[in-house]
């Protein structure tokens, strides 16, 4: 079994986002989307149990690597990453055709992903890469049983349900899914010699086009002229005043 | 401009996300017909004002695949260039698959639009709400996903008006299918909603929020970190990815307020925050913070109420 897992290096999301036109500013450091950790530990967890060969797979401005590195310090065994100046400013579309062919690269028969990204959040690339691979698309996963066959739990707006793991699919793994593992010393030293294939756009079959166009960031604060108070016991009190006030009791 | 709304079937109604694009669409005088999904007999999601499809799915089946492929003869034959649906699970994955088939990529997480000659201009909230990125699609099919409570629900007679397109499919089978039991006031309705978020320090503190919020008939719901956690289901989450909730009254329990919360509720017509941290961003956008430990307040107001 082959499995790529996908990282995506964001900016460290402590800090407030900027953008440059339209574009999210990215740091020449960047860190692992934490989103991407409930991805891989499903690629390792099944790695495991069945010898799998696992890959991550990146796009994007790749700067230092430090996110790179933090993903296969978990324990994936190499990554194949693309970085390509024509991408900047990718749509979902375009992104998703990159991460396709990654996944192509690699002759995944699993490909995995977390739900949406902590910067972009657009929420749908893991099913725009299943359908350009022609396999389904399992999403929002948020248990993963593995036994002689992998039962995998989705989210449903009304509550859950379960499918098999098919031989060919792609995942999308929610935040909270499974409990991602985090990597000692011994770990992050073996990272540093793990193989990281990088390659650019010319390198796969590439026929996404940019549909959107960015228009305009527009500033629609409204200063709230809110109270604070700070509690000295009969903060409470207040709470119940203004509930009542407002017909809340 | 023609246009598809794409809908789903909830307590064998149509959706309140697909209501919501209904009223956008009339206002902007949209030519439009509704598809809706579901895997109920005879649900009321018609009405004499729009066409709609029912594409009636087996509910042991993931068939959204299946579905998507009918949607896009649809599109073909009809000549549909807007295609618009709630951001929901279903919502996602088909604007997903039919973005690929029209090789043209959606714009999500929408917060409003606009009709431009063949264009469409769409709004999407960043910053926590301070500010809003607008994009031009200008490519001959556009998709977009709306978050809910963008527009208010449309105000619709339901009936039983419409075809039904029974979808069969190879897909992977699913079973032990879950539903979660709604017990009291739901957020996507409740006047009053408690949030908790990570300043109740041990989900055994979220008792102290079950109280007041039974006290109070409110709803309660979390933020991403605390569901993260497991303290809370996913569907209970405030947020960018979760729910948004405009209730009259919102009362934020321990939470900093980071901007993805906001995006979930800083439309609440009222909102109190508690924090013990003076500097918590939930305090620029709150109506009443109280600068407290949230732990020993909390209890207090219910007793007192």
């Amino acid at each position: 079994m082959k499995i790529a897992v996908c990282a995506k290096q964001i900016p460290d999301p402590a800090l407030e986002i900027t953008y440059n036109g339209g574009n999210i500013n990215r740091p020449d450091e960047q860190v692992l989307d934490d989103t991407d950790r409930y991805g891989i530990e499903v690629a390792l967890q099944l790695k495991e149990k069945f010898d799998a060969e696992v890959t991550v797979i990146s796009m994007g401005s790749l700067g230092t690597e430090k996110g790179i590195q933090q993903a296969l310090q978990m324990g994936p065994d190499g990554a194949l990453v693309l970085e390509d100046d024509s991408l900047s400013g990718s749509n979902s579309l375009m992104t998703a055709n990159v991460l396709s062919e990654l996944s192509k690269k690699v002759e995944a028969d699993i490909t995995i992903f977390g739900t949406e990204s902590t910067d972009g959040y657009s929420g749908v690339i893991p099913q725009q890469v299943s359908r350009m691979l022609g396999v389904p698309c399992i999403s929002y996963i948020k248990a993963v049983d593995i036994d002689e066959s992998v039962t995998l739990t989705r989210q449903t707006s009304t509550g859950s349900e379960k499918v098999v793991m098919p031989s060919n699919c792609v995942l999308s793994v929610t935040a909270g899914g499974v409990e991602p593992r985090y990597p000692n010393f011994k770990d992050i030293m073996a990272a540093k010699s793990k193989p990281i294939e990088r390659i650019s756009i010319g390198d796969i079959s590439y026929d996404a086009q940019q549909n959107l166009e960015f228009v305009d960031i527009k500033d629609v604060s409204t200063t709230k002229q809110g109270e604070k108070i700070i509690d000295e016991g009969e903060g409470f009190q207040i709470i119940i005043d203004k509930l009542k006030e407002l017909k809340a009791i | 401009m023609k246009t598809l709304i794409i809908g789903e079937v909830v307590d064998n109604k149509l959706s309140t996300g697909a209501l919501e694009i209904v009223t956008k669409a009339n206002d902007l005088g949209l030519d439009y017909e509704i598809v809706t999904v579901g895997s109920e007999e005879s649900p009321n999601i018609g009405s004499e004002s729009f066409k709609n499809t029912y594409m009636k799915c087996s509910e042991n089946k993931l068939s959204l695949g299946s579905v998507a492929d009918k949607l896009k003869n649809i599109i073909e034959e009809n000549t549909i260039s807007l295609v618009l649906a709630p951001s929901t699970y279903v919502g996602r994955d088909l604007i997903a698959f039919l973005s690929v088939d029209f090789k043209s990529s959606q714009v999500s997480n929408v917060i409003n639009f606009e009709i431009e000659g063949e264009s469409v201009i769409t709004s999407n909230s960043i910053n926590g709400g301070e500010s809003e990125y607008n994009s031009k699609i200008s490519s001959p099919n556009k998709f977009l996903l709306i978050r809910p409570k963008s527009f208010e629900e449309a105000a619709l007679d339901l009936n039983t008006n419409y075809e039904t397109v029974e979808i069969t499919s190879e897909d992977p089978e699913v079973f032990d299918i879950f539903i979660e039991e709604k017990t009291g006031p739901q957020l996507e309705d409740s006047k009053i909603v408690i949030s908790a978020g990570r300043g109740m320090v041990d989900s055994a503190n979220l008792s102290l929020v079950q109280d007041l919020a039974s006290k109070l008939n409110a709803a309660i719901g979390g933020t991403r970190a605390i569901v993260d956690a497991g303290w809370m289901p996913y569907s209970q989450q405030v947020g960018q990815t979760g729910k948004t909730v405009k209730p009259d009254v919102y009362i934020a329990l321990g939470i900093s307020g980071a901007t993805q919360h906001q995006v979930g509720m800083k439309d609440s017509k009222y909102i109190i925050a508690v924090n013990k941290d003076e500097e918590a961003p939930i305090f620029q956008i709150a109506d009443l913070g109280l600068v407290a430990d949230t732990l020993s307040i909390v209890p207090k107001i219910t007793e007192n109420l």
